[in-house]
């Protein structure tokens, strides 16, 4: 229960792009079509999830003073493996991504959860903090990936949806679309939570108040 | 005695060459697990490079039998089809928008364009990417090197544009054209 609170967490109350607005230039240079955004979503997934194992084995004998410099060479060593690993068995990806998988390395987010989260817990927890806040950049990605594909280039992953009579508004596979669009949808992520945050104030009214007094010991 | 081992022990947590053998240590494993890893993945990444290019090759000139290695021209090669040489497929390379662009460009002896693939690039996706598209390359099909000129709007004597664009489509032009001299080139001292 308490690991898929952790996992769940960065799926939508912390998504790293919509929620915590970080990690925004990958959102915008490689979500102009479907199969980069995934491309570049599982990559920076599995960065994130390793990164967060190894964070949280070592965390004992890391030296505090130089934590943040040997975060960054276990986030560069796990960078490097996954483009040797792509050049070798998914050259096509690996030419298309070019230079934004090697900047995965730079990602605010990667060290954050190394610094915020897998530096003071075991390896389990870390490792669902990672894939959670991994998957939650993925999905949010993908879903940038759709909408900027879909009426950019009247595609999904390259099959076309709207037919050849469709012309397609080349500002949303340029970088001002890809603003706007994320400006939207952070806007709309921020009005949502704020909505649920209302109804869960309204329900912990409605049933504290006849109890009150009564200590709740759950923050 | 073990307390005063101890107090130092703990200043030296501290010290200049602690922090010193820490990091060192840390890139010690990490340069060990890239190089463990690089030297598994290299073969297979350089055989997927020929492979790659060959089959870029045979994707350019679909009927061609054999590719023959050409004598003196580095990277050059002679598609043949029953001993009759039907095309030239030569590497092109052009500054982009987003640094090299690196091409392989089939030639036909007469010195017209046939096709062209590019190989790697770093253009913006969704637009100067689309230079690799059908629609783009057909533009050069059959044109001889003076005929290859950008314009934004479109006759049989020149290349359109890509909307977006125009410094990718300036860079291929200008690769493919320089390919498509050197070839023009090369069979007129055969002759």
């Amino acid at each position: 229960m308490k690991l898929w609170e952790i996992f769940y967490k960065g799926i939508f109350e912390q998504n790293p792009i919509f929620r915590l607005a970080l990690s925004l230039c990958p959102a915008l240079a490689v979500t102009s079509t479907v199969i980069n955004s995934l491309g570049m979503g599982l990559s920076v997934m599995f960065v994130i999830t390793a990164n967060n194992v190894v964070v949280s084995i070592f965390r004992h004998w890391v030296n505090p003073k130089v934590r943040v410099p040997v975060y960054i060479t276990s986030i560069a060593t796990i960078v490097t493996l996954v483009q040797l690993v792509m050049e070798a068995y998914l050259p096509r990806l690996y030419s298309e991504l070019g230079i934004y998988l090697a900047l995965i390395v730079v990602f605010a987010i990667i060290l954050a959860r190394a610094e915020v989260f897998a530096a003071k817990n075991p390896v389990i927890p870390s490792f669902f903090d990672g894939l959670g806040m991994g998957a939650g950049f993925a999905g949010a990605m993908l879903l940038i990936g759709v909408i900027r594909e879909l009426f950019g280039s009247g595609s999904i992953g390259g099959i076309q949806i709207f037919g050849a009579a469709y012309d397609p508004p080349l500002i949303m596979v340029l970088a001002p679309g890809g603003f706007l669009l994320m400006g939207l949808m952070l806007g709309a992520f921020n009005l949502l939570s704020e909505y649920q945050e209302k109804q869960k104030a309204a329900n912990n009214n409605a049933v504290v108040m006849p109890t009150i007094g009564v200590q709740r010991s759950d923050g | 005695m073990a307390e005063a081992v101890q107090g130092h022990g703990h200043d030296g947590q501290n010290s200049i060459f602690k922090i010193g053998i820490n990091l060192t240590l840390a890139c010690l494993l990490s340069g060990t697990i890239i190089a463990g890893t690089y030297s598994l993945t290299a073969p297979i990444a350089a055989q997927e490079r020929v492979n790659l290019k060959n089959r870029a090759m045979k994707e350019l000139v679909a009927e061609a039998q054999v590719f023959q290695p050409i004598q003196g021209k580095a990277d050059w090669y002679a598609a043949q089809k029953e001993g009759k040489t039907i095309a030239y497929v030569v590497p092109a390379e052009s500054k982009g928008y987003g640094g090299a662009i690196r091409m392989l460009a089939a030639v036909t002896p007469e010195g017209k364009m046939l096709d062209y693939k590019i190989l790697a690039h770093n253009e913006t996706p969704g637009l100067g990417d689309k230079a690799a598209d059908p629609k783009f390359r057909q533009r050069f099909a059959g044109k001889a090197a003076k005929d290859m000129e950008v314009v934004k709007v479109p006759s049989d004597k020149n290349i359109q544009a890509l909307t977006g664009a125009t410094i990718t489509s300036r860079a291929v032009t200008k690769g493919i054209r320089e390919a498509v001299e050197r070839v023009a080139e090369y069979t007129a001292q055969k002759k």
